[in-house]
C-alpha cells in the first residue's frame, strides 16, 4: 500500500525501491514507499505463566481488558504510551516482541496502586507491572531499574544489620545509580536539620552514619532471611526457565 | 381440597405463578409488600419493554388484571410474611398486618433491588444532576415528559450510556452480569434517538451481551438504523467543566485516553439481590447462594426448588433474569408447587 504519512509508521517497516519503473512510470525513491504489514507471526504460550509465577503477577489471567487501570494510572496521565492494560493483553496472548518494544518504560510504574483500586477484576495491575519489570530484568532485557536498586540497597541493609540508617541508604543508592551526593534538595534538607536539631542529637546522628548500629543477636534472623530470599530468587528463575543462580 | 399455594411477591414471576396455579383450579394467596402489583416494571415505571416494544403498563398491566380477576386468587397488598413454620403440605405463614395463612407450598418471587449508583461515586451519580440511571430514563419516557437534562430541562445533545454499573465489578462485590442491561440500553438509545433525532448517543461497553435474538434487533438495529455508537471503554470518572459533563477513560481499541463532553450520562444499573433476602432467608429457612440471591437446590429436575422442601423460587429472586424468563420460571414453579402439594396430600391419605 502506498502511503503518505510516514511519521505514523515504524521505520523498520518502511520499504522503498531506489529504482523502480512500473508500466513505464518512474516510481523510484519515495514514490515507491510501501509498508511491510505488521503481522503477528507467533504467540509465546509461556509468557503469561512466567509473569504469573513472579510475585504480583498471580492474577493476570483475570483481566478482561476494560482499561480502568490505564485510565486511572498516574504515569499514563503523563505518558500515554505507559499502558498497563495493553501490556497485560500482550502478555496474556504471548506477544513478546510487542512487549519488548516498551521495555524501557514499563519499569516507570510508581506503585501508586490507583489501578489496583480501579480494577473490577482484582487483577492488581500494580503487581503485574512489578512482575513484568522483574521479568524483563531476569531475562536480561533491561538493566536493574532505579526502584529495584533502591529496594536492594534498603533490603540489603536491613538484612545485614537488622536496622535502617536513612543516610546510608541514600548514599548507597546514589552510588549505585551513579548520582552525585550533593543534590540541591538533599543539601537544603541537611542544612535545615543542622540548624534546627539539638547538638547532642546531631552528634548521635553523625556517629550512627559513620558506624551504623546493629540489632543485637541479629545473625540468626539474617541467615534465615537470606536463605528465604535465595529460595524465592531460585524459584523465580526456575519459573522463567533460567539457571538457578543469576549474575548477582 | 388441599391448602392454597402462597406466593410472595407480585412481579412478573409471581403474577405468572399465580395465574398458572389458579388456572389449574388451585387457591392462591398472593402477598405483595407494596401497594400495587406488577413488580419492578410497574413500580419503577419502565417504558417500552424488551423485546416486545409493548409499554410496561400495558403488558404487565394485563398480567395484573388477569390475576386480580381470577376468583381463585386472593391478593394481600402492603404486607409481608413475618413468620413461617410447619411442614410441606401444611405450612403456616404469619403476616405483618396480622392473620395466619395456611399453605400447602410456597413460591418466593420476591425479585431484585436496583443497584444504587451512589456506590460508584467516581461516575458522578448524586454529584451531578444530569447523571441519571436507566430507570430514570425509562420514567422520563413512560411519563411522556421525554428525555430531558434534570438540571435545566434542556434536550440533551450528547448522551453517554455507561454499561455494567453495579455489575461485573469485584471492587463492590458484584461479580454477576445483570443480563438485560445491554439490551435495555440499546433499546433506550434507540428511543432517545427517535425522540431527539439530532442527539448523539454513545454506549461505553466492556462486552456486549445482547444475547440470542436480541443481537439483530437491538445491537445491530441500534447501530444500523439509529446510528448509536459503541465504544469499548470502561469509564474512569465523570466530572464537569461547570457547563457539561466530562467523561474520561481509555478507548481501548485505539489505545488513547478520551475526555469527552456530554449533556447527560446514563448508568445502566444492574440487578442486585433483593435487600430483603437476608430476612427472607431466615423467615422461610432457605439458603442464599454465594452472591446473595435465593439459592436453587437443583438445576435440572426441579428447576425452582430451594433448599427447603415445599418452598420454591422463581424470577429475579434467584439471580438476574429477564421478564420473559421470570414469567417462564413462574409457571414452572407453579407446576412444581402443584405437584408437590398433590404429592403431599396423597402421601397423607395413605
Ligand atoms: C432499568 C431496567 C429495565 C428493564 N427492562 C426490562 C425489559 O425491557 N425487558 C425485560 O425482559 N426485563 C427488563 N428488566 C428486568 C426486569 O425488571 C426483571 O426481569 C423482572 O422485574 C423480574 O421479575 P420478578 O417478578 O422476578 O421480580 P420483580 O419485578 O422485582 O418483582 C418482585 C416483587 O416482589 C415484591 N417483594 C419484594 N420483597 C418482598 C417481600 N419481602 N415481601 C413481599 N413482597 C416483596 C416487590 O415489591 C415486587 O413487586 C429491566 C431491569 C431494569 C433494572
Ligand atoms: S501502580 Fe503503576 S500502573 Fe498502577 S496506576 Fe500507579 S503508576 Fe499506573
Ligand atoms: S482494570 Fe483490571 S480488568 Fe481492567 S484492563 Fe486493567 S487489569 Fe484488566
Ligand atoms: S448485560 Fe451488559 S451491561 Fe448488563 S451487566 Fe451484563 S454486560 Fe454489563
Amino acid at each position: 500500500m502506498p502511503i503518505h504519512e510516514k511519521s505514523l509508521i515504524r521505520p523498520e517497516n518502511l520499504r522503498e525501491q531506489e529504482n523502480l519503473v512500473i508500466e513505464g512510470m518512474d516510481v523510484s525513491g519515495h514514490w515507491s514507499t510501501f509498508i511491510e504489514s505488521r503481522a503477528v507471526t507467533d504467540y509465546n504460550e509461556a509468557l503469561q505463566e512466567e509473569i504469573a509465577a513472579l510475585p504480583g503477577g498471580e492474577n493476570i489471567h483475570r483481566c478482561w481488558q476494560c482499561g480502568s487501570c490505564t485510565n486511572a494510572c498516574t504515569v499514563n496521565a503523563v505518558n500515554p504510551e505507559f499502558n498497563p492494560r495493553y501490556w497485560i493483553y500482550l502478555i496474556r496472548l504471548g506477544m513478546e516482541d510487542e512487549l519488548l518494544r516498551d521495555k524501557d518504560i514499563i519499569w516507570q510504574c510508581v506503585s501508586c496502586n490507583k489501578c489496583t483500586y480501579a480494577c473490577p477484576r482484582d487483577v492488581v495491575p500494580e503487581g503485574v507491572m512489578k512482575a513484568t519489570a522483574h521479568w524483563l530484568e531476569l531475562k536480561g532485557h533491561t538493566p536493574k531499574s532505579p526502584s529495584m536498586l533502591f529496594d536492594e540497597v534498603f533490603a540489603g541493609q536491613v538484612i545485614k544489620t537488622g536496622r535502617i540508617e536513612d543516610g546510608l541508604v541514600l548514599r548507597d543508592f546514589f552510588k549505585r545509580t551513579g548520582q552525585p551526593l550533593n543534590q540541591p534538595w538533599l543539601v537544603a534538607m541537611v542544612l535545615g536539620l543542622v540548624k534546627r536539631f539539638p547538638l547532642a542529637y546531631l552528634i548521635k546522628l553523625g556517629i550512627a552514619t559513620i558506624r551504623p548500629d546493629r540489632t543485637r543477636g541479629w545473625g540468626r534472623a539474617r541467615d534465615a532471611i537470606n536463605e528465604y530470599a535465595e529460595e524465592v530468587e531460585a524459584q523465580n528463575r526456575k519459573a522463567l526457565g533460567l539457571g538457578a543462580k543469576g549474575a548477582k | 381440597m388441599s391448602e392454597p399455594i402462597l406466593i410472595v411477591g407480585g412481579g412478573p414471576a409471581g403474577l405468572s405463578a399465580a395465574h398458572a396455579a389458579a388456572s389449574a383450579g388451585r387457591k392462591v394467596i398472593l402477598v405483595e409488600k407494596e401497594d400495587r402489583l406488577g413488580g419492578a416494571p410497574i413500580l419503577s415505571g419502565y417504558a417500552r419493554l424488551v423485546p416486545s416494544h409493548e409499554w410496561a403498563a400495558d403488558a404487565i398491566g394485563a398480567m395484573v388484571k388477569r390475576v386480580v380477576e381470577n376468583p381463585n386468587v386472593e391478593v394481600r397488598l402492603n404486607t409481608q410474611v413475618q413468620a413461617f413454620s410447619g411442614e410441606p403440605g401444611a405450612f403456616t405463614a404469619t403476616l405483618k398486618d396480622g392473620g395466619n395463612i395456611s399453605a400447602a407450598s410456597t413460591i418466593l418471587t420476591t425479585g431484585f433491588t436496583h443497584f444504587d449508583s451512589v456506590n460508584k461515586p467516581e461516575w458522578g451519580f448524586g454529584t451531578y444532576p444530569d447523571v441519571v440511571t436507566t430507570t430514570q430514563v425509562e420514567q422520563m419516557i413512560s411519563s411522556g415528559r421525554g428525555v430531558r437534562c434534570p438540571s435545566d430541562g434542556r434536550k440533551p445533545d450528547r448522551v453517554a450510556i455507561l454499561l455494567c454499573v453495579g455489575s461485573r465489578d469485584r471492587q463492590i462485590g458484584r461479580e454477576w452480569c445483570s443480563k438485560i442491561c445491554c439490551t435495555v440500553s440499546s433499546n433506550l438509545a434507540m428511543e432517545i434517538r427517535e425522540e431527539l433525532p439530532n442527539s448523539n448517543v454513545y454506549i461505553y461497553y466492556m462486552d456486549i451481551r445482547t444475547f440470542g435474538l436480541y443481537e439483530g434487533e437491538f445491537y445491530w438495529g441500534s447501530q444500523e438504523e439509529y446510528k448509536v455508537k459503541y465504544i469499548k471503554a470502561r469509564i474512569a470518572e465523570v466530572t464537569s467543566d461547570g457547563k457539561r459533563l466530562l467523561v474520561k477513560g481509555e478507548d481501548t481499541l485505539v489505545k488513547r485516553p478520551i475526555s469527552i463532553p456530554f449533556d447527560m450520562v446514563v448508568h445502566a444499573v444492574g440487578m442486585d439481590p433483593n435487600v430483603d433476602n437476608m430476612t427472607l432467608s431466615s423467615v422461610f429457612g432457605v439458603d442464599l447462594n454465594k452472591y446473595g440471591y435465593i439459592g436453587r437446590a437443583n438445576t435440572y429436575t426441579t428447576l425452582c426448588q430451594t433448599s427447603r422442601p415445599g418452598v420454591f423460587v422463581a424470577g429475579a429472586a434467584s439471580g438476574p433474569e429477564t421478564i420473559d424468563d421470570s414469567i417462564a420460571q413462574g409457571s414452572a414453579a407453579a407446576i412444581a408447587a402443584l405437584n408437590f402439594a398433590a404429592g403431599a396430600v396423597s402421601a397423607a391419605a395413605e
